[in-house]
Formats: C-alpha cells, structure tokens, sequence
C-alpha cells in the first residue's frame, strides 16, 4: 500500500562552481581558464574548482598537491568569504522576492517552498526559471535548479542539467525517476553508504525498493527507514527559514566518570574553548552562562548565572564557569559536562549599531535613555 | 506666460533650492522646480514632500501662471551661461523655451497644478534668532544626530525655546551635544526635532548671515522665512528622550588641555587601533596624559604622553577615537576640559575660551569599557 504523496512544490538552487565562478567575474582574466579555490600547498585543499578545471578532474576537496598533477596550468586562488557572503546575500535577496520559506544549506545552496509564494505563479518551473534569470542579472552567475515535490529530489534534480541548467521532477514522474535513479546519487550516501549498498545487491532506487522496511532497517538501522521512505517519495522534511541562534553550546561525554573537580576543571577548559570558537564563528557573545551536570545516575542539574556584559573569549567563560562548578559539591561523580551560552547579542549583531565584541570584552557604553 | 530674469541671479536660487531634490523620486513631478509668476514676482519651489522651500524672485514681466520645469535639465543648462538676460516663453505645444544670446533652448514642462502644495502652517509660533547664530546651532550639533531607524527621533535635532534661551542638542546615545545660547530667547516654551536634511540646507544658506530668521512652528510642522526665502518642514514625531537626565552632575576629575595638541594626538594614536572598535585609552595621572592604542590583530602599538592640567583621582578610560575626533574638531576654542567620574560614566568635553556671550557648548561621550 502507497502512502498520498503530500504535493508540495520545492525548489532547490544550486548556484554552478560558486567560489570560482565569483573569483572569474571579479576578475575577468581567470575567465575560461581552470582555476581552483584554495590553497596550493602541501596541506591546502581545493574548496572549488571552476568547470574548466572539472574537465581535468579536479574536485572540490582535492588536495591542492593532487590538482596540481592533474592540471598543470591550475590556477590557485586564494578564498574570499566576505565576497561570497556579500553575493550569498544578494542571491537571498532574490529568493525572498518569492516565497518566505527559504533554508539555506550553504552560501551557495538554499531549498526553496514556492507552494504558496509572493507571485502567486502557480508553475514551480517557471519560477525556478524566473529565480536563475534574476540571479544572472543581478550577479552575473550562472544557478542550477531542481523543482520537484520534496527537498530530497529537487536535491537530485539540481544536479542532473547542471551547469546553468534545470529540472522539473513532476509529482506523476517522482517514483520513476527515483527508481531509475544510481543508488550513488541518492544524497546522503556517499563512500561507506555507496558500498555497503552495492554489497547488498542494491545498484539503483529499483532495487532499493524492492528490499522490504524490514530488510533495510536491520542491516542500516535509521537511516534504512529513512531510504524505504524517500524511495516512495515520502520525505515530510519541511522547508525550515532561517532562525536566528538563541543559544551556543558544547558538552562532552567522558569515557569514565568523573569525581574530582581538578579533573572536571582540565575538562571544561576544553569545552570552553570550543564555546568560545564556535562564538566567535558566529561572531556573538553570550551574557548569561549555564553549566550543564550529568551525574552517574543520569540525573542533570544546570546552574547558570547571567553576567552584566557579553563576553566570548575563553578565558573569561572558563573563569565564569569555574565560579558555576565551585558554587555547591557534587552529588555523585560526573559522566558528562557542558557549557553553554544564551542571552546573545544577535540584536546588536544585526543592526551592526555597535561593533560585535572582538576577542575581548570591550564594550562601547550607551547613554541610557 | 513669459518673463525676463537675470541668468546668473536665477541659478542663484535655484541651486539652494535644488538641495531639497532627492535624486530618484518616487512622484516624478518632484524631480521638477515649480515656477509661479505673478506680474514682476517669481516663486520658484522645490520639494521632497517632507520639505518644501521657495524663493521670490524679481523677473520683468507683467503676466501670471504656473509651471514645472525639469530641475536637472535647467540647472545644467544654467550653469554653463555667462551672466545675460535670458527669456523664458510658455509655448502652446507643451514646452518652455528658453531664449539667451546664444541659442533657444525648449525643455518640456508639466501643469503647475501638479506640484504637491507646501504645507500651511495652522496657529503658529514664532521666533525670531539670527540668521548666523541659526547656523551655528546647527554645525555644532548635527553630526551628533543619530542614523538609528529604530529612534527616528534621535535622527534629528531637537529645539527647546524657553523665555530664557534656545537650546539644540542632538544625540545618538554615544555621544551627545547640547548647544545653548541664552542672548536668544523666544516668546514662550516649545519643543519640536528637526529633521537632519532641511537643517543641512539652512546650514549652508545661513552661515555668515547677519539677517534675521524667523521660525514658526506648531506641532507638526515647522517654517522658516528669511529675506525672500522660506521653508516649510515636517516635524519628527514623537518624545526626544530625556537627555538632561543622562548628563554627570558630579565630575570630580577634570582634565584641561590644548584642543590641537590632543586632537593630533588622538588622531595619530588611533591610526593604531583596532579598525572596528577605533578604540584608544587615555591614562591620566598627575600633570600628565597618556594617549594609547592597540591592535591585537596586527600587533599594532601606539603610545603618545602629553601635559595637561588635572585635578582629580588617577583614571584610566576608553573611547571610541573617531567620537573624539569628530567632537574636538567641531570644538574651535584653544583649550577644552573634559570632565569625568568613573570609566563607565560619560566624559564632558567643553571649550575652556572662544565662547560668544550667552553662548555655551557640552559635549558627552560615552566610553568604551575596557577589559583590563
């Protein structure tokens, strides 16, 4: 028995070697000529590769020694991601002109729901058409598109007329083209997946089909039901918009639990440093602090404190937590702590009224009206 | 309709007018200057539907009408006459020609009756202050205004007359300038926020002025008339906040010193910076300033010692480098004091000398709480 498949219309845009092709627009002598970005270096990878050094085999994720080998005339170009993010940007801009559900993935890649959208354009194909023209106008870069009816396709789709190219996945077609479809271009599998399929006989959706919930979900656990699904083109996965960041956290399991505070100390050290690089990636700072316990017994006790400024740098976390650890004893010896950080200054961080705080915890002061 | 007007007189005008256009206008119609000719009088208007502002001119003619005149093409096009008579004739096809010794030249023209009106002002106030004074109130506040869509009062500078004085103050809730002069005074209390763009316009058409202005206002407009000009402006809506409640009444550390020799020195300290806080930290103890600044980022260092007169507890404050700058330079006096209570208060920057009688400038700046 087959499950109604849910109609909505998905739209996933691919913008076409996008680090590359940003570097050959703003600077019109690397046009037309094979040029990878990232480093050359011994350790330097390839972050992407324009399509004139695809045709060489170059890859995104290639090491930079490697590309080399294979092109000889490889250009390497050192990454700009302000630039990217300015014209990510742009291209958001563009996608909100129709509909409000977008989810980006990447800088260069987003999931659109024109459903319902702001043109009232019944026809996803067309908008999709309308969405790659305006990208090209506005930044002069080529996107793929694929419009089917759920992410997991359009996903697939956007690959098959790339580059600068689309593909409509229309609801009556999906189970076909799922079927005939090469079990490596399913997305989520990769390498590991690609071979443990292949040993079970498994070469194409129609022989993914044919194994029974059962039969998957035993030799791949979760991810067995979620492929017996997506085959059926059952994917309920909704087009999630963009939100802004409420908290940050890190925690660690350890291996043995812990009892002396000496050694949760050298513990959270580290878990504090990690807070504090994924906040200055996200270029917040948080005001209030929470430690999160977990006993031996599994029983969880946070205790938190809210601080007068924001802070993020790591020592400043560490000393905070420190006070947070020392503040009561312990019940029972610990097999997992975490640090995290709410209360951030997303606010500020989208006005840009005050700079974000740097490394450390200058603040400019306002008059308080 | 025809008139006869001297070509330089009207470029004059027209130039201080077309300050007010925007440079793309929603209403096509505003992109035009309105000419209205009664006999020998000419009123030309120009507007941005917030601001309206017009001038008189003496033509020769003895004719009536209204017409729009594309601003851009006619400014172009007077600027490169040498000063002579030129004639401007309505035709019956539309357009306008304009006659000089040179050539003709026809520009086409919309119905007068298609510029918005300027707004009347109902039940007015009004004050009269000095041209020039108006002018300085101005300067000395404007570049405190904020940019802040969220407080669209704090876009504007706010005037408060009293029976006593006039005062202007203008803040962005870094920094704060409160311009008072007493030697003014107006018939009774009012309050009204002046937008930025029109004050930026009497700023540049009054300065050196020795005539004088006069100001009415009711609570949603405010007009200003001078010689043969007048201007007709929308109010900012809303409370200005209560900005006399953040000033310091206790500043028991004060620092006097050279206005140039800090100026230069803050300037050339936070070229070493950080480039996104531009904050510098002053250190001062006994008779001595100690202007510094650092970069992390590049290990960029700078370290400058200056004497100045101070009384008061050894303190160490920070500050965003450009907000000094921008308030020392509006500052045009020798010598300026700056006064302080603790590093999270705000510092009072005052001129010391070179204050007219009646005059008198406060400056806040908020600091930048420092880390260690």
């Amino acid at each position: 028995m087959e499950t109604p498949i849910p109609i909505r219309k998905i739209i996933h845009v691919d913008m076409d070697a996008f680090y590359a092709s940003v570097e050959q627009l703003d600077n019109p002598d690397l046009m037309g000529k094979p040029i990878a970005v990232g480093g050359s270096s011994k350790r330097g990878v390839v972050s992407a590769a324009s399509y004139e050094a695809r045709k060489f085999g170059v890859r995104s994720a290639m090491s930079g020694v490697l590309a080399r080998k294979l092109c000889d005339e490889l250009i390497f170009v050192r990454p700009r991601f302000e630039r990217y993010a300015e014209i990510s940007k742009m291209i958001r801009k563009i996608f909100f002109e129709f509909t409000d559900l977008v989810e980006p993935l990447s800088l260069d890649e987003a999931y659109l729901d024109v459903t319902e959208n702001k043109k009232g354009n019944p026809s996803a194909t067309l908008i999709a058409k309308e969405i790659r023209q305006k990208i090209k106008e506005k930044t002069g870069l080529n996107a793929s598109a694929g419009i089917s009816i759920n992410k997991f396709v359009a996903k697939v789709a956007s690959d098959i007329n790339k580059p600068n190219g689309q593909k409509t996945v229309p609801p009556e077609e999906v189970i076909s083209f799922l079927e005939t479809l090469d079990i490596k271009k399913f997305y989520g599998v990769g390498k590991v997946m690609k071979e443990r399929m292949y040993r079970h006989g498994i070469f194409t959706g129609k022989d993914l089909k044919e194994k029974s919930f059962e039969y998957l979900e035993e030799h791949f656990g979760k991810s067995g039901a979620y492929y017996y699904n997506i085959v059926r083109g059952i994917q309920h996965s909704k087009v999630k918009p963009e939100h802004t960041r409420k908290s940050l956290a890190a925690e660690r399991t350890f291996n043995e639990n812990i009892s002396s505070e000496v050694f949760m100390l050298e513990k959270l050290e580290n878990i504090a440093t990690e807070v504090a690089r994924r906040l200055q990636k996200s270029k917040v700072a948080g005001k209030t602090i929470t430690l999160k316990i977990k006993y031996s017994d599994f029983t969880l006790q946070t205790r938190s404190k809210t601080l007068p400024l924001y802070i993020s740098s790591k020592d400043l976390i560490l000393e905070n937590v420190k006070d947070l650890l020392f503040q009561e004893k312990m019940k029972d010896s610990v097999r997992l702590l975490g640090i995290s950080m709410s209360n951030l200054n997303n606010e500020a961080k989208k006005k840009e009224a005050n700079p974000p705080p740097e490394q450390s915890i200058d603040v400019q002061l306002k008059l308080d009206f | 309709m025809k008139f006869i007007v001297s070509s330089s007189y009207l470029l004059k005008q027209l130039q201080v007018l077309g300050g007010i256009i925007n440079n793309n206008n929603t209403l096509p119609i505003l992109d035009n200057f309105l000419f209205e000719l009664d006999k020998n009088s000419l009123k030309v208007s120009a507007s941005d539907l917030e601001t309206t502002i017009t001038s008189k001119l003496n033509v020769e003619s003895n004719e009536k009408g209204a017409v729009c005149i594309p601003a851009r093409l006619l400014l172009d096009t007077l600027k490169t006459f040498p000063e002579q008579p030129l004639t401007f004739t309505v035709e019956d096809n539309h357009t306008v020609e304009i006659s000089s010794s040179s050539g003709k030249y026809a520009l086409a023209y919309a119905d007068g009756e298609d510029f918005p009106n300027a707004i009347e002002l109902k039940e007015p106030s009004a004050t009269k202050i000095q041209g020039d004074i108006l002018a300085t109130a101005i300067s000395k506040t404007i570049f405190a205004a904020g940019n802040d869509d969220l407080r669209p009062v704090m876009s504007g500078v706010f005037f408060q007359f009293s029976t006593e004085e006039l005062t202007f103050v203008a803040t962005d809730a870094h920094k704060l300038v409160k311009y008072t002069r007493s030697d003014v005074k107006a018939s009774e209390t009012a309050e009204f926020i002046m937008p930025k763009k029109p004050l930026n316009l009497l700023k540049g058409i009054l300065a050196g002025s020795e005539e004088d202005i006069t100001i009415e206002y009711n609570e949603s407009n405010a007009k200003f008339t001078f010689e043969n000009t007048e201007m007709v402006c929308r109010l900012i809506d809303g409370k200005y906040p209560n900005y006399e409640a953040v000033i310091p009444k206790e500043n028991p550390n004060k620092l006097t010193i050279d206005r140039n020799q800090f100026l230069n020195s803050v300037r050339r300290v936070s070229i070493f910076s950080n480039k996104t806080t531009h904050q510098i930290r002053l250190k001062i103890a006994g008779a001595e300033l100690n202007v510094s600044a650092e970069d992390i980022d590049y290990s960029n260092k700078a370290d400058e010692r200056l004497t100045c007169a101070y009384q008061g507890d050894d303190i160490q404050i920070g500050f965003n480098s450009r907000f000094l700058t921008e308030m020392l330079n509006n500052l045009t006096s020798d010598e300026v004091s700056l006064e302080m209570s603790l590093p999270n208060r705000a510092g009072i920057l005052t001129p010391v000398d070179g204050l007219d009688e009646g005059e008198q400038v406060t400056m806040l700046v908020m600091p930048v709480m420092l880390n260690n």
